[in-house]
């Protein structure tokens, strides 16, 4: 068909003449900005994280501006829409790095993302200073250019409660514990480390499982462990499923004695409302970052984010975010370079003090520090351990739902 | 034994309100040959409307229904008259399927744009609480709820069954071109019959929100059992996909507490491919012909 | 061969020439990426065509053999090394032949069903192999997923992939033409007008189906197989994922369902707009929205699609010049 072959010519036509005009457009471009690209899931499964990452990316880039940039370069995001999907993040690397021609990029949300992201950027030679990324998918590629911008980890976000739990008297140790977990990369793979951590020290596991994600029902598998009347309940859990779960307990009336969950009780904005206020005492998570946090200029970072966005809940991506610009204007200072070679050998060395903590990494961009531990105490969350960052004391046993 | 017992108690409940949500696909498949793949949409929808009149102005999610089922009915007729009707015969039925698909991902976007990707639950004073009967913990929103859903699919059968309306849709169900030639209007009834097909996802959605948490995606999941039910059922079959529904109620959480929940809903499709094999046309279905 | 036409010839080369010239004379890393892509999209929804195009019966579940190219392709090379990075290309044609032929015992299950229980099953079909690659963990890693080791490419990294899309682009055109042309083709179509005539004029429909099935299916898995080796990562929610499927079927549906070159150029159209719109616009919320939109207006304003349409709107004018309207050539002739 005739027609057939002129659209498919005019297609080819266009598509060519595009890439001729963007490929001028580069020559003539101001270079005293200096452009940094991100990919984000401003749209899709990720969009809230995704906004919030980007509120903590845009108040780093106001912080440095108001300080005259990086090596006198003021500097400019540049975000692309990623629609929470894997294969767009890969074209918006390559779209930032060859069509952009930015002098940075920095990471997406979520391990989903980073993985397939990191390996762009470290095509182009360019450090991927990651705040979202901390799944053993990314670490598995063994990147030199990955830089995670957490105290630790994922899966050893919860070796913290481990520690503590191995840290009290014998007599006042639970001796029997339960591990539901959500089949998620950032879920189960927790839970894991703290049972192998536990049972090497003799607290026997009755009761194991995975369950999807698309699990709505957790009543089931809450009334099967709840059967079985462990000391300890440790779920690796994003938030939804440690509300069901939750839930599910109290209309059991099965009060565990310890009860540790990896998210969930560790957003003190959303969870008393999501169980009742009533409820929250007595539970452990974990986090990497709290308002609260002594860790340095966090106070200034806490206060800079109340007058640019308001008095509301922090999410911890935003200072993730922001820890990721940190370190990157940290790096640039030390090595007086705006290399990205130079970027990263700098940054294998040393230690960089960031709102998330002061942060090293190893040759692959595990940082190598810890997590804190957080425990609801008289209906507010405080950091309980390690002792020389905690706000409060742990106390256990835990009261029974409605109580303490 | 006691852990199965309670499993099946649990089933029944929630495969009590998979049933009115399947009811109206497979009712409006059976009027008009359309899939409405647009179903799990509107009950997250309706769950997003219930848990705002909560959450703004207190009316209880068991109360909304009255609000938020007229406004879904009244959408799903708008959808009919606009969307549906217009398609050209010959291949309306694969085109219906994806444009209730577009119309899927549209009301997902409206409201990630509206309410964000968050994960919501409308919290009553209730939404914890049990009885205890014979040992056996029953929810309290989960009994409500499937209650609720009974009375709606007792109301959806009297009004097939004993009105002048409900006489019309089965002639139309059994035999569209003679219901024609006895005067009944087709597309009167058409627009009816999907208008009250949606309603029962909204009745079921506006309890949807107290049972499970959910965000604007929630619907792909939602969408796959209900298409798997009304399979199951025999589609154009609502006596068929309440007895589906049950049953997947009932093997889901059996298989969960005995097995794995990891195979819960695989147990299922399990089951579904197996009947498929002996029955092609589902439990109490017509074998359909060729498009 | 006398069915090959000067002009047909012609058209082919011509295009699939000019397609392969393309990543030679334009080496910009980005632009060949959305090439990428796009002949992914091209690649689906020509493959989908084979099957759903010709047999009438619409299935939303080849996202799901997508899925398991991809895995088969990851899988492989997490034990096998990849040697100079070529290797996963060449060892393609095995995973679409493999998968190909593993699913057509699930085929003559799903192809028990009619009509709208088979887009149904299918569609379930997707979420059943999506939920397998979560459970099945000792195998795909569940939901760590499956890392693809990386070659190590010099410069112009994308193009290889680009030539491996078009690759398999041209096989699936290549099938397409021959089927249409063929016997096999005729009992396609006599399926999608009447199945039950056409069974009994005594055409061994179950066989054709499945065939036709195969061929798609194993077509397939061999693109997602080159998408699981492009990304590295294979995740389930990613590998199986039904907004790649509804995207493939829009595209063909955009096209010209059930013509040859349709849904090639449904995906040249769709996925460039698709990218200039995130990249210009992305950072709204309207996306989803917007993409809604376009689908419920190709539905509405095109629903044989551009190529039929087009096609239609030409034959009427040159009859009308001719001054015979009365009588007009079958549309999907005239579109072929």
């Amino acid at each position: 068909m005739k027609l057939a072959r002129i659209a498919l010519a005019i297609g080819l036509v266009a598509a060519l003449s595009t890439a001729a005009a963007s490929s001028a457009a580069q020559g003539s471009r101001a270079s005293s900005t200096l452009k940094i690209g991100i990919s984000l899931s401003l749209s899709g499964d990720f969009s809230d994280s995704g906004k919030a990452a980007m509120r903590g990316y845009n108040l780093w880039r106001d912080v440095v501006n108001a300080h005259g940039g990086l090596l006198g370069h003021p500097v400019k995001l540049k975000i692309l829409d990623d629609t929470s999907s894997p294969t767009q993040v890969v074209s918006n690397y390559q779209n930032l790095i060859t069509k952009d021609k930015v002098a940075f990029v920095f990471g997406p949300f979520s391990t989903l993302l980073t993985a397939p992201a990191a390996t762009v950027a470290n095509r182009y030679h360019y450090a991927f200073i990651e705040p979202a990324g901390g799944g053993p998918a990314v670490f598995g590629e063994k990147l030199h250019n990955v830089f995670f911008t957490q105290p630790a980890p994922i899966i050893d976000s919860a070796d913290v409660f481990a520690h503590y739990i191995l840290s009290l008297p014998k007599s006042l140790r639970p001796k029997t514990a339960a591990y539901p977990s959500l089949d998620d990369p950032f879920a189960s793979p927790i839970a894991d480390r703290v049972r192998t951590l536990l049972e090497k020290k003799g607290i026997r596991t009755v009761y194991k499982t995975i369950y999807p994600a698309e699990t709505t029902d957790l009543a089931p598998i809450v009334s099967k462990y709840a059967a079985m009347k462990p000391d300890l309940v440790v779920g690796g859990t994003q938030n939804n499923d440690a509300y069901a779960q939750i839930k599910a307990m109290i209309q059991l009336r099965f009060s565990p004695k310890f009860l540790f969950f990896s998210n969930g009780p560790n957003d003190p904005a959303e969870f008393p409302s999501k169980v009742g206020p009533q409820n929250v005492n007595g539970i452990f998570s974990s986090g990497d970052w709290f308002p609260q946090s002594k860790a340095p200029g966090n106070k200034a970072f806490v206060a800079a984010y109340a007058k640019k966005y308001g008095k509301g809940p922090i999410d911890p991506t935003s200072p993730e975010a922001f820890a990721a610009g940190q370190v990157l204007q940290l790096a640039v200072a030390k090595t007086h370079s705006l290399d990205n070679g130079k970027i990263i050998t700098a940054l294998h060395k040393g230690s960089w003090p960031t709102v998330e903590g002061v942060l090293r990494w190893n040759s692959i961009g595990e940082p190598q520090g810890s997590d804190l531990l957080v425990e609801w105490v008289h209906g507010k969350l405080y950091p309980v351990y390690p002792k020389k960052i905690a706000l409060h004391a742990p106390f256990a046993p835990k009261p029974p739902w409605g109580k303490g | 034994m006691h852990l199965v017992v309670q499993a099946c108690i649990l089933g029944v409940l929630t495969g009590g309100v998979y049933a009115l949500m399947a009811s109206g696909l497979t009712l409006v498949f059976g009027v008009m040959r359309v899939i409405n793949v647009a179903q799990g949409a509107l009950v997250i929808l309706s769950a997003y409307l219930s848990w705002a009149l909560f959450t703004h102005f207190q009316v209880d999610p068991f109360l909304s229904v009255l609000i938020v089922a007229p406004l879904i009915f009244a959408l799903g007729v708008g959808v009919q008259l606009v969307f549906i009707r217009s398609l050209r015969s010959e291949q309306a039925e694969e085109l219906s399927l994806l444009i209730t698909w577009a119309l899927a991902l549209g009301i997902e976007g409206v409201l990630g744009a509206v309410y964000e990707t968050t994960y919501r639950a409308t919290n009553t004073s209730y939404a914890n609480s049990a009885w205890t009967i014979f040992g056996y913990q029953v929810s309290v929103v989960r009994a409500y709820a499937f209650g609720l859903c009974v009375a709606v699919l007792v109301l959806l059968y009297l009004l097939l069954a004993r009105t002048r309306f409900g006489r019309s849709v089965r002639a139309t169900v059994q035999n569209p071109s003679s219901a024609l030639l006895l005067g009944v209007n087709a597309d009167r009834v058409r627009a009816l019959a999907f208008g009250i097909g949606v309603s029962t996802a909204a009745a079921a959605g506006a309890v949807y929100g107290v049972l499970y948490p959910f965000n604007p995606g929630s619907h792909y999941d939602l969408i796959s059992r209900l298409l798997s039910i009304v399979v199951l059922g025999g589609l154009g079959s609502v006596a068929g996909a309440v007895a589906a529904a049950l049953m997947m109620g009932v093997v889901e959480a059996v298989v969960a507490v005995e097995i794995s929940p990891v195979w819960s809903s695989f147990s299922y499709f399990v089951v579904l491919v197996a009947i498929l094999l002996l029955r092609p046309q589902g439990f109490f279905g017509a074998r359909e012909r060729t498009l | 061969m006398r069915w090959i036409t000067p002009g047909g010839l012609l058209r082919g080369g011509g295009v699939f020439g000019l397609l392969a010239a393309f990543p030679f004379v334009e080496r910009t890393d980005w632009i060949v990426n959305i090439g990428v892509f796009t002949l992914m999209y091209a690649g689906l929804a020509t493959a989908w065509n084979l099957f759903s195009g010709y047999t009438g019966y619409i299935s939303l579940g080849q996202a799901a053999f997508f899925g398991i190219g991809a895995y088969a392709t990851g899988i492989t090379f997490e034990h096998i090394s990849i040697g100079s990075g070529y290797r996963p290309f060449y060892a393609l044609p095995l995973i679409g032949l493999a998968v190909g032929l593993v699913s057509v015992p699930v085929a003559w299950v799903a192809l028990r069903t009619r009509a709208m229980t088979f887009a149904i099953v299918t569609l379930m079909l997707l979420f059943i192999v999506q939920q397998l690659a979560f459970n099945l963990r000792s195998i795909t890693h569940g939901s760590q997923g499956v890392a693809v080791p990386q070659p190590t490419f010099a410069s112009n990294f994308d193009r290889p992939y680009y030539l491996a899309m078009l690759s398999v682009l041209a096989l699936a055109m290549l099938i397409c033409w021959y089927v249409r042309r063929s016997k096999l083709g005729l009992m396609l179509l006599g399926i999608r007008d009447d199945e039950e005539k056409a069974r009994g004029l005594g055409v061994r429909v179950t066989g054709a189906k499945l065939i036709a099935w195969a061929l798609s299916v194993g077509l397939t898995a061999m693109i997602g197989g080159i998408w699981g080796y492009y990304l590295f990562s294979i995740y389930p929610e990613s590998a199986v994922d039904p907004l790649v499927m509804i995207g493939a079927v829009l595209m063909a549906f955009l096209g010209g369902k059930g013509t040859l070159w349709g849904p090639m150029i449904g995906a040249f159209v769709l996925v460039p707009a698709q990218q200039w719109a995130l990249t210009s616009y992305g950072a709204t919320r309207l996306y989803l929205i917007a993409y809604a939109g376009v689908f419920v207006l190709v539905l509405l304003l095109l629903p044989r699609g551009i190529v039929p349409s087009l096609a239609d709107l030409v034959s009427r004018r040159r009859f009308r010049a001719t001054d015979r309207p009365d009588v007009r050539p079958t549309v999907e002739r005239v579109a072929s």
